[in-house]
C-alpha cells in the first residue's frame, strides 16, 4: 500500500446541532480506507455547543476530531469555514478527504480543493483502493462506470451523497482525542449567513421511505405528473423525479434521486416514464424490488429492473390507481363486516 | 458548387422561430382549437415577437430580412399551429403591397404600427363571385368630392375582423376594365366585417367576410397608381403570398412527421414498436422524403425572391408541391395511428384537418399548375 | 454601471446526450458531431445579468471555454443581448478538469480588467459537479455564494442574496466584487428575438488561446489538471428483468399482485 502516514479526513457537519446522517456514512467508509491504509481517520466539526457530537463521530469510526466549537461557527460561513478547514489540512496533510454532497458541503468542497491545489470528484458513487493505495473515485458515465484518480497532487478530495455508503455500526467503545479548532482571527469577511431559514418538508421523506414511486418525462404534462403523484400518495410511498422532469418544472430539485440528486433504499421502487437513465439509476441500486413502468420496450430501464410492463403510463396509471382504491374499500367493507 | 446550408444567422434566426412558437404560440393552440376562435393572444404574441416586422424596411420599424427568414420562422410557427401561422402570412399580404406601391406617407402612417403589431393588416380580393378569377371583381368604387366610395362584399378574408388596415380590391363603377387598391382601416363608415366562417381546419384562425356599404375612402388612400390595382394587390398574393403558404406547408409537414415518428415509436403491436414494420416506416419515408424536396423547392424560390429577382413561377412550383405534399404527409401520419388517428386528442387529426385548408389558399393546386404549365410553354 | 462576466459551457442537447454510451460489445463511446446548446442553467445566470442590465445599466461580457463549435452558443448570448463574447479556445486548454477550467477563466476575468459581478449557472448539463464557480472564487480571490435563487437587494457595493439549502434558504450578505451561482428558480431566460439577432452582427467573438492568456502550458488542459480518467467501463446490470404481459387488465392484475407482494397494499 502506498502512504502509511498521512490521515483520511472527513468534514463532518451539523445541522441545528446535530450530525446528519451523511457525515456518519463517510466517516464509516473513511474507516474501511483508513484500515487498508494503515492510517487514521480524522474529523473536522465546526458549529457552536456541539460539544455533544464528538462521540458520535468516533462511534463511527473517527480516531482523532477537529472540534470547532464557538459562536463564529453557529451556521456555515463560507470564508471562516474554509479557511479553518484550509489551515488545519495544511497542518495535517490529510491523503484523502471526503465530504457530503450537502449544501454545505458542495460549496466547501471545491473552496478546499481550489485552495489546497488539488483534484476534487463530484458526487462518488464508490471510493476504493487501487494497488498502489490510489483512491478510486467513481462517477457514473457514458453508461458506464468512470474511474477518476488524482494522481500527483495531495490531498484526493471526494464528495459523496447521503446513502452511497452504509450507516457504520456504531460502535460506543470507540474513543479518540479531541483536537480544538480556534476560529480564524483577522481575515477579511466579505460575505456573510446573516439568517438561516428551514422549512418543513413536504411528503415522504426519500432516503428513508420503504415505498419511492419516481417519475419521468414520460408523464406527458403536469395532469400526467399529478397521476403519479396520487399513485405516491395512495401507497403512502415518497414520490421522487428525475431531471428531465425537474426540467419540465413539475417538481424541485430536492426531489431528484440519482448521482446528483438523492440515493434511496427502499423495499420497493416504482419507476413511472423514465428512461432509467444512468444519473438517476444510480440512486436506487440498494432497492429490493424494482418495477418500471414505460411504453417503450427499449428503454434501458428494463435491463434493470427486476419487473417491466410496457404501457403508457398515463393510461397504466389512473387504471392501477382505481384498481388499488378499489382494493381498498373492498378490504374497509370486508373488515367491517368481520 | 451551389450552397444548399442555411446561413448560421438564419439558423439563429430558425432557432429564435421556434422557441418563440414553442413558448408562445403552443400554449394557445388548445383554446384556439375549441373555440375555433380566440386569435387575439396569438395575434399580440406575433407582434410582440416582432413576427410582423420581418420584411418591413428598417427605416419603418421593421427588421427589414428577407423572404427566406419569414418562410422559416413561419415553417416554425406552422409546425405548432397553422392557423397562427396562416393569420401572420396574410398579415404579411397586407403589409406587402404598402411595401412596394405605398407612398411615403402612406408607408409612415401604416408601417411603423404594423411592424409592431400594435396594427393588424390583411389583403381583401377574394369575392363570392371569384378568387381564382380575380376579375370576377364586383365591390366599386366612384370618385366623389375628391374621395373614393367603395361599395360590395368580400369573402373568405383571412383577419377580417382583426384586421384594423384592410388592403382592397375594387372596380371602378365607371370602367369595367380599371381595378385600384385602397388601404381601407376599420373604422371607416360604411366598412363592416360581418360573417365569421367556421373552417374544416386552422381552427382559430380568423376567416370572414367584410362589406363596404357607401364606405368613403380618402384620396390619400388609394394605393399604387389608379387603375393598377390588379397588379398592386397581387404582385404581394403571387410572391409573399405563396411563399408564406410554403412556410405554412413545410411547418405542417414537419409537425405530421415528428406526431408519425412519435406515435410509431410509442404504440406497441405484436410486442414491438410499429416503427420496425416496414409499412409504417415506407409511409415516415415518404413524408420525408417530401418535406426535404419541399425544402428545397421552397428555400430556392424564396432565395430568388430575396435577390430581388422575380420567383412567382419558382413560388408556384414550390406551393403546389408543398400543400399536396402536407396533405398526403397528413394523410400517412393518420394512417399510422390507425383508430388514433380519428381522436381529437392526437393533434394529427388537426393536421389533417388543416391540411385541407392549404391547398385553396393564394391560389388552388390547379391555378398552380396553370401558372406552372404557362411558364413551361413559354 | 456594473461590469459583469457570465461564464458559459456549451453542453449536449439533451436527446444527444442521450446518446453518449459505451458501446458494450467496442467499450468505446461513439464520436460524432453533437449539436451543442447554452448549458442551460447558464441561460439563467445570463438573464440575471441582462436583468441588472435593464434596470440599473451593466455591461456584459460572455466568456466560454471550449473548441471552436462553443463559438455557436457565444453567439447565441450576444443575440440574447451579451455586449461582448469571448471563446477561450486552444489545443493546449483540451481534457481540462473543474480546477484547470477554473484557472483558466480566472486568468481570462483578469485579462478583462475590473469586474464587479461574476455569474455562472449553479452546475452544467453534462458534468453536473458545480466546482467550477467557488473555484472560480478562490483564484480571483472574489467572494462566493452558491445556489442563489433570488437577489433581493443591493445597496452599491453590496449584494444580499437568498441561496438554497436543505430544506429552506440562508440570507447571505455578500460585498462585491463576487461570484455568484445560480438556480433555474432564480428566473424564467428570454427566448432569443429576431433584433437580438440583428443588433448582435455588430459584435464581434474575441478568441483567446494559451498565448493571450500568457499562461505556461503545464498551467492549463490535461496538463494543468490534477484529476485524470484512469478507467471506463461497461456496468452489467445486477437484475434480471421479467416483461410482465398480457392485455392491460392482466398487466394491472400482475402489477396488484406485485404490490401485494412487497407488501405495498
Amino acid at each position: 500500500m502506498g502512504d502509511t502516514k498521512y490521515p483520511v479526513w472527513v468534514i463532518a457537519e451539523q445541522i441545528l446541532g446535530e450530525i446528519p446522517p451523511v457525515s456518519l456514512e463517510i466517516t464509516g467508509q473513511a474507516r474501511i480506507l483508513a484500515e487498508r491504509l494503515g492510517v487514521e481517520v480524522e474529523a473536522i466539526l465546526l458549529g457552536n455547543g456541539i460539544e455533544d457530537q464528538v462521540d458520535l463521530l468516533f462511534s463511527a469510526g473517527a480516531d482523532v476530531v477537529h472540534l470547532g466549537s464557538a459562536p463564529e461557527f453557529t451556521n456555515y460561513q463560507c470564508e471562516i469555514f474554509t479557511e479553518s478547514i484550509v489551515a488545519r489540512a495544511r497542518d495535517r496533510n490529510p491523503q484523502i478527504i471526503l465530504i457530503g454532497s450537502t449544501f454545505m458541503g458542495r460549496e466547501l468542497a471545491p473552496l478546499i480543493a481550489a485552495k489546497l491545489g488539488t483534484g476534487l470528484t463530484a458526487h462518488c458513487i464508490d471510493l476504493v483502493l487501487d494497488d498502489n493505495g490510489v483512491l478510486e473515485q467513481q462517477i457514473p458515465a457514458y453508461g458506464g462506470l468512470m474511474s477518476i484518480v488524482c494522481p500527483e497532487k495531495r490531498p484526493q478530495i471526494a464528495t459523496v451523497a447521503r446513502g452511497v455508503f452504509p450507516m457504520p455500526n456504531l460502535d460506543e467503545d470507540r474513543s479518540g482525542s479531541v483536537l480544538p479548532v480556534e476560529p480564524p482571527q483577522g481575515i477579511k469577511i466579505r460575505v456573510q449567513t446573516l439568517e438561516v431559514v428551514h422549512t418543513e418538508p413536504e411528503g415522504v421523506p426519500l432516503e428513508t421511505a420503504p415505498i419511492v414511486v419516481a417519475g419521468g418525462a414520460g408523464a406527458g404534462s403536469l395532469e400526467g405528473w399529478l397521476e403519479i403523484q396520487e399513485l405516491a400518495d395512495t401507497l403512502k410511498a415518497a414520490f421522487g423525479s428525475t431531471r428531465p422532469a425537474v426540467d419540465e418544472g413539475w417538481t424541485d430539485l430536492e426531489t431528484m434521486i440519482g448521482q446528483s440528486g438523492k440515493m434511496v433504499n427502499p423495499d420497493l421502487y416504482i419507476g413511472v416514464g423514465l428512461s432509467g437513465e444512468q444519473q438517476h439509476m444510480v440512486g436506487i441500486t440498494g432497492a429490493k424490488v424494482m418495477i418500471a413502468i414505460n411504453n417503450d420496450p427499449k428503454a434501458p430501464v428494463f435491463e434493470q429492473v427486476d419487473y417491466g410492463i410496457v404501457e403508457d403510463c398515463r393510461i397504466f396509471i389512473p387504471a392501477l390507481v382505481e384498481r388499488i382504491m378499489k382494493l381498498k374499500s373492498h378490504a374497509g367493507r370486508t373488515a367491517h363486516v368481520v | 458548387m451551389i450552397d444548399f446550408t442555411l446561413t448560421e444567422e438564419q439558423e439563429l434566426f430558425q432557432k429564435a422561430a421556434r422557441e418563440f412558437a414553442e413558448t408562445k404560440i403552443a400554449p394557445h393552440v388548445p383554446e384556439m382549437e375549441e373555440t375555433g376562435q380566440s386569435w387575439d393572444p396569438v395575434i399580440k404574441e406575433l407582434g410582440a415577437g416582432e413576427m410582423m416586422a420581418i420584411t418591413i424596411p428598417e427605416q419603418y420599424g421593421g427588421l427589414g430580412l428577407g423572404y427566406t427568414v419569414r418562410m422559416l420562422a413561419l415553417e416554425e410557427i406552422a409546425r405548432i399551429s397553422v392557423a397562427t401561422a396562416m393569420m401572420m402570412q396574410v398579415g404579411g399580404l397586407g403589409i406587402d403591397p404598402i411595401v412596394l406601391f405605398g407612398t411615403e406617407e402612406q408607408k409612415e402612417k401604416y408601417l411603423p404600427g404594423l411592424a409592431t403589431g400594435e396594427r393588424f393588416a390583411t389583403v381583401a380580393v377574394t369575392e363570392p363571385t371569384g378568387g381564382s378569377d380575380p376579375k370576377g371583381c364586383r365591390t366599386t368604387y366612384k370618385k366623389q368630392n375628391g374621395s373614393y366610395v367603395l361599395n360590395g362584399r368580400k369573402c373568405f378574408i383571412t383577419n377580417s375582423h382583426i384586421a384594423d388596415v384592410q388592403v382592397v380590391l375594387a372596380l371602378d363603377e365607371d370602367n369595367p376594365e380599371a381595378y385600384s387598391t385602397f388601404i381601407l382601416e376599420k373604422e371607416m363608415d360604411g366598412f363592416e366585417p360581418t360573417h365569421i366562417e367556421h373552417k374544416i381546419g386552422m381552427r382559430g384562425c380568423n376567416t370572414g367576410e367584410i362589406e363596404m356599404k357607401d364606405c368613403v375612402v380618402p384620396a390619400e388612400n388609394l394605393l399604387g397608381p389608379e387603375g393598377k390595382g390588379m397588379r398592386v394587390s397581387m404582385t404581394a398574393i403571387s410572391e409573399s403570398g405563396r411563399a408564406g403558404m410554403i412556410g405554412c406547408a413545410l411547418g405542417l409537414q414537419t409537425a405530421c412527421l415528428e406526431a408519425a415518428i412519435k406515435f410509431a415509436n410509442e404504440r406497441i403491436l405484436y410486442g414491438k414498436p410499429i416503427s420496425r414494420l416496414q409499412a409504417q416506416q415506407f409511409k415516415i419515408a415518404e413524408i420525408k422524403i417530401d418535406l426535404e424536396a419541399g425544402r428545397l423547392l421552397g428555400y430556392r424560390a424564396s432565395a430568388t425572391h430575396d435577390k430581388g429577382e422575380r420567383a412567382g413561377n419558382e413560388y408556384a412550383v414550390a406551393k403546389y408541391f408543398t400543400t399536396e405534399a402536407a396533405q398526403k404527409a397528413a394523410k400517412m401520419a393518420a394512417d399510422i395511428h390507425g383508430g388514433y388517428g380519428c381522436m381529437e386528442e392526437y393533434p394529427v387529426t388537426r393536421y389533417v384537418r388543416d391540411s385541407f385548408v392549404l391547398g385553396p389558399s393564394a391560389g388552388t393546386s390547379d391555378i398552380m399548375k396553370v401558372i406552372v404549365s404557362r411558364w413551361a410553354l413559354s | 454601471m456594473l461590469s459583469i462576466v457570465v461564464c458559459v459551457k456549451a453542453v449536449p442537447e439533451p436527446k444527444a446526450a442521450e446518446d453518449l454510451k459505451i458501446d458494450p460489445v467496442t467499450k468505446a463511446i461513439p464520436r460524432h458531431d453533437i449539436p451543442l446548446e447554452i448549458n442551460p442553467l447558464d441561460r439563467n445566470a445570463l438573464e440575471a445579468a441582462l436583468h441588472f442590465k435593464e434596470q440599473a445599466g451593466a455591461s456584459i461580457t460572455v466568456i466560454s471555454m471550449g473548441p471552436p463549435p462553443a463559438g455557436d452558443i457565444v453567439k447565441e448570448c450576444l443575440a440574447l443581448g451579451s455586449d461582448e463574447g469571448i471563446l477561450l479556445s486552444d489545443p493546449a486548454f483540451a481534457g481540462a478538469d473543474a480546477l484547470a477550467t477554473a484557472y483558466t477563466l480566472a486568468k481570462a476575468i483578469e485579462k478583462l480588467g475590473e469586474v464587479d459581478l461574476v455569474l455562472c449557472g449553479r452546475a452544467s448539463s453534462d458534468g453536473a459537479t458545480e466546482w467550477v464557480g467557488p473555484e472560480l472564487s478562490v483564484f480571483l480571490d472574489f467572494p462566493v455564494v452558491t445556489m442563489v435563487r433570488e437577489f433581493i437587494q443591493f445597496n452599491g457595493s453590496s449584494w444580499q442574496v437568498k441561496a438554497d439549502i436543505e430544506n429552506g434558504y440562508r440570507l447571505v450578505q455578500v460585498e462585491l466584487p463576487a461570484i455568484f451561482t445560480v438556480t433555474q428558480d432564480l428566473n424564467s431566460p428570454r427566448t432569443l428575438s429576431f433584433s437580438g439577432i440583428i443588433q448582435s452582427r455588430k459584435k464581434e467573438i474575441t478568441t483567446w488561446g494559451l498565448k493571450d492568456l500568457a499562461l505556461p502550458a503545464n498551467t492549463v488542459g490535461l496538463a494543468g489538471s490534477p484529476t485524470i480518467v484512469s478507467k471506463l467501463e461497461y456496468v452489467e446490470s445486477k437484475r434480471e428483468c421479467e416483461i410482465i404481459e398480457g392485455s392491460l387488465d392482466e398487466k394491472l392484475d400482475q402489477m396488484i399482485g406485485k404490490l401485494v407482494e412487497a407488501g405495498a397494499v
